[in-house]
């Protein structure tokens, strides 16, 4: 039964391979109990953008169809999933003098610094997604929290991760198509990371990649803050179309093989080694070569890992990820990935493990980013006021009501 | 700032959060169609409801204005045990009983207060009623009455002229409970047109200015106030002037234009003076005018006191007479 405290969210995640939607009950704000899920193949979806608003809205709602027939209830608000090729992020940081005669940082002082890390303009046509702080520096030295400590020159950076305003739009609108609202925009990298790492992991440093279809989301944690994200529209698609290349069948073959055979690294030593390419005995059934399988799809898989590392430039240092690699999405269930990502990071890497409160079901790779949306914003929405929680009454519920009408 | 804050939603200069959401219905699917249309249905449910809401709250309103004894059977009260009467007047509580007529077994909820109020005040001698619940049983019933000023004969449709009472209002009503002594000395009103409305007559006119003369002469000349009979409004509208006429004076003038304070000393010393006369009767004296005081004399036909020139003293503040006179 739902109590009148509640709310009903739905967590939306618009993959380039298939949309999930959790719907979870939110009571008072702080506790999550997931009443239904929903997921459907995606369609009309291109590195995680929208290029065919009909066929993607259809298969987005019928997940979302799906999931509130499942919950018995309708969702009230959706807290969407945002990733895609086209997202960015710039570091822009501030400094001021502290102004008090004897030195001592007030809330003024930080305010003025974050205002103004905050004020650089975003290229024509981008929108804001979140705006991200680093630690502050009080004349070098890092500190949590600088109000009234002594010092003389205040600094703090902010990742500012932004979109296409159109493509951002787009998403927005395909849940607006199931007159549903989008309450709350999470960055996938943030969610995924959200669920998959525990604050102490953050503290020590820790490089989460969500590796799905069309679309490789990471973020990098440092100090327990968020250092770097991002997104490349590289991934599990790329594996699928070398091979079809590569061994000359068909996408559809491609990625049954790639499901079945292909690894991070390669195992197979004999060159006589073959698998059935449909496996079923039929006329055109024929067989391959599995050292070219694993050879294909490991030259593919360390080359996506390589370019997440020069993405992420100076920003990673073996020695500030203590915590290791935490690889999650479809792409992360081929076997041998944490072998290919501990040769190129040299760290150990393991596959995320969701936290123990999630049911087994809800355990599957694919799932983490929706589980994320939900974990983030319920952390954010007592720690990092994000998001907004709806006000209660009577008035707020007609108010509600006629708003969504 | 909370320093722990450190993910936040961008600026709303430039934030996602200024996309404006709404999609057209062509853009919609099917399945959005139903939830917007299932949106509509339930806005129309609570609108319905809490107009529902309102119009049986307005009911139960109206209904308590109007149909009060409809809703005391709901509530539990007991019947009317006692009328209580406070009066600043002569009605008693007999006749407070008689004309509210109240049913032996009706409750002091299902009383209809405002209906009895305008039984009440249906009485020309009731200026103000206010009545009140006081629980468990008790009606009160708080009067404020007309004083009389003057009396009039009035022709009230059942058979000879009927006296009735003038209060300072001009309200007309036959008088309960007065002393009949006190009834006896108050002055007839005369040059009067008395208009029905309803059961009585309307208000007259210009009995303010009668009650002034008269609570005058009452209080600074009550000598003189014995004497009057009539008073005569028939040239107050055109002219502003009062006819007085007492036991010995047939005609007194005497006008709204000025103080009916210095009108009153001025008679009394007029009558003080021919009084001195030999032949003393007065057949009229005008106080209309400031400077001069025109009297004629019973035995001449038109003599004036003083012809010309009045006597020093004749016009006198009345203090400064009277102080003569006592001496």
């Amino acid at each position: 039964m739902i109590s009148n405290n509640s709310r009903i969210v739905g967590a939306v995640e618009i993959g380039t391979g298939k949309i999930a939607v959790l719907v979870g009950e939110i009571a008072r704000g702080r506790s999550l109990n997931i009443i239904g899920v929903g997921v459907a193949p995606a369609r009309g979806i291109m590195k995680g953008e929208v290029v065919d608003y009909k066929a993607a809205c259809e298969a987005t709602h019928h997940a979302l169809e799906m999931a509130e027939k499942r919950a018995g209830v309708r969702i009230e608000e959706v807290w969407l999933a945002q990733t895609g090729g086209q997202l960015d992020a710039f570091y822009n940081e501030a400094s001021v003098n502290v102004k008090s005669a004897d030195n001592t940082v007030t809330a003024l002082d930080i305010e003025a610094v974050c205002q103004m890390a905050k004020e650089k303009e975003l290229p024509a046509g981008r929108t804001g997604i979140h705006q991200i702080r680093r630690p502050f520096q009080l004349d070098g030295r890092i500190v949590p929290a600088p109000e009234h400590l002594s010092g003389r020159r205040l600094e703090v950076g902010y990742w500012i991760v932004h979109g296409p305003e159109s493509k951002v739009a787009d998403n927005i609108h395909v849940v607006g198509g199931y007159h549903l609202e989008v309450r709350e925009l999470v960055l996938a990298s943030l969610a995924s990371g959200s669920l998959l790492t525990t604050p102490e992991e953050r503290s020590q440093g820790v490089l989460v990649i969500d590796l799905g279809k069309g679309v490789t989301d990471f973020v990098l944690y440092r100090d327990g803050h968020v250092l770097v994200t991002g997104t490349l529209p590289v991934a599990g698609d790329h594996l699928t179309n070398d091979l079809s290349i590569g061994l000359r069948v068909t996408a559809a073959q491609a990625e049954l093989l790639k499901l079945r055979h292909a690894r991070g690294t390669v195992q197979t030593r004999d060159k006589t080694d073959k698998v059935w390419l449909n496996g079923d005995g039929a006329f055109g059934d024929r067989q391959l070569s599995k050292l070219a399988i694993e050879t294909i799809a490991a030259a593919r898989t360390l080359e996506l890992l390589e370019v997440v590392k020069l993405k992420l430039g100076p920003a990673f240092a073996a020695e500030h990820c203590g915590a290791g690699i935490i690889l999650t999405g479809g792409t992360s269930r081929m076997p041998g990935i944490e072998e290919a990502a501990t040769r190129v990071f040299g760290l150990p890497a393991r596959r995320g493990e969701a936290p123990s409160w999630v049911k087994e079901e809800l355990k599957d790779p694919m799932f983490s980013t929706v589980l994320g949306v939900f974990q983030f914003g319920l952390r954010g929405a007592y720690e990092h006021a994000v998001p907004a929680r709806r006000k209660t009454g009577l008035l707020s519920y007609l108010t509600r009501i006629f708003a969504t009408t | 700032m909370n320093p722990g804050t450190d993910i936040l939603p961008p600026s709303p200069g430039r934030s996602w959060r200024t996309i404006r959401q709404e999609v057209q219905p062509l853009a919609m699917s099917r399945q959005g169609r139903r939830r917007q249309m299932a949106g509509w249905v339930k806005a129309g449910a609570v609108s319905a409801f809490v107009a529902g809401l309102g119009w049986g709250l307005y009911a139960l309103v109206h209904s308590w204005a109007t149909d009060r004894a409809g809703l005391a059977t709901a509530v539990h009260s007991a019947p009317v045990g006692r009328v209580a009467l406070i009066t600043d007047g002569v009605l008693t509580q007999k006749w407070a009983e008689e004309m509210l007529a109240l049913p032996k077994t009706a409750s002091l909820m299902a009383l209809d207060l405002p209906a009895l109020r305008d039984k009440l005040l249906a009485h020309g001698q009731v200026r103000v009623a206010v009545l009140t619940r006081s629980f468990p049983a008790t009606l009160v019933v708080t009067l404020q009455e007309r004083t009389p000023v003057a009396r009039v004969q009035a022709d009230t449709g059942v058979g000879a002229a009927q006296p009735l009472l003038v209060a300072k209002d001009g309200v007309v009503y036959a008088g309960l409970n007065y002393d009949p002594s006190m009834l006896a000395g108050l002055p007839w009103l005369d040059g009067i047109r008395l208009v029905r409305a309803g059961r009585g007559f309307e208000p007259i006119t210009g009995m303010a200015d009668v009650s002034e003369l008269l609570s005058t002469a009452q209080l600074q000349a009550p000598h003189l106030y014995r004497e009057w009979l009539i008073v005569s409004l028939a040239r107050l509208a055109e002219t502003d002037e009062l006819l007085v006429k007492t036991q010995d004076i047939p005609e007194i003038v005497f006008t709204r234009k000025r103080a009916f304070f210095k009108q009153v000393a001025q008679l009394d010393y007029i009558i003080d003076r021919a009084h001195a006369l030999p032949e003393p009767a007065l057949k009229s004296v005008n106080l209309t005018l400031e400077g001069q005081v025109p009297v004629v004399l019973e035995t001449a036909a038109t003599a004036t006191v003083p012809p010309k020139a009045p006597p020093s003293n004749f016009l006198l503040q009345p203090s400064q007479r009277k102080a003569k006179r006592d001496l």
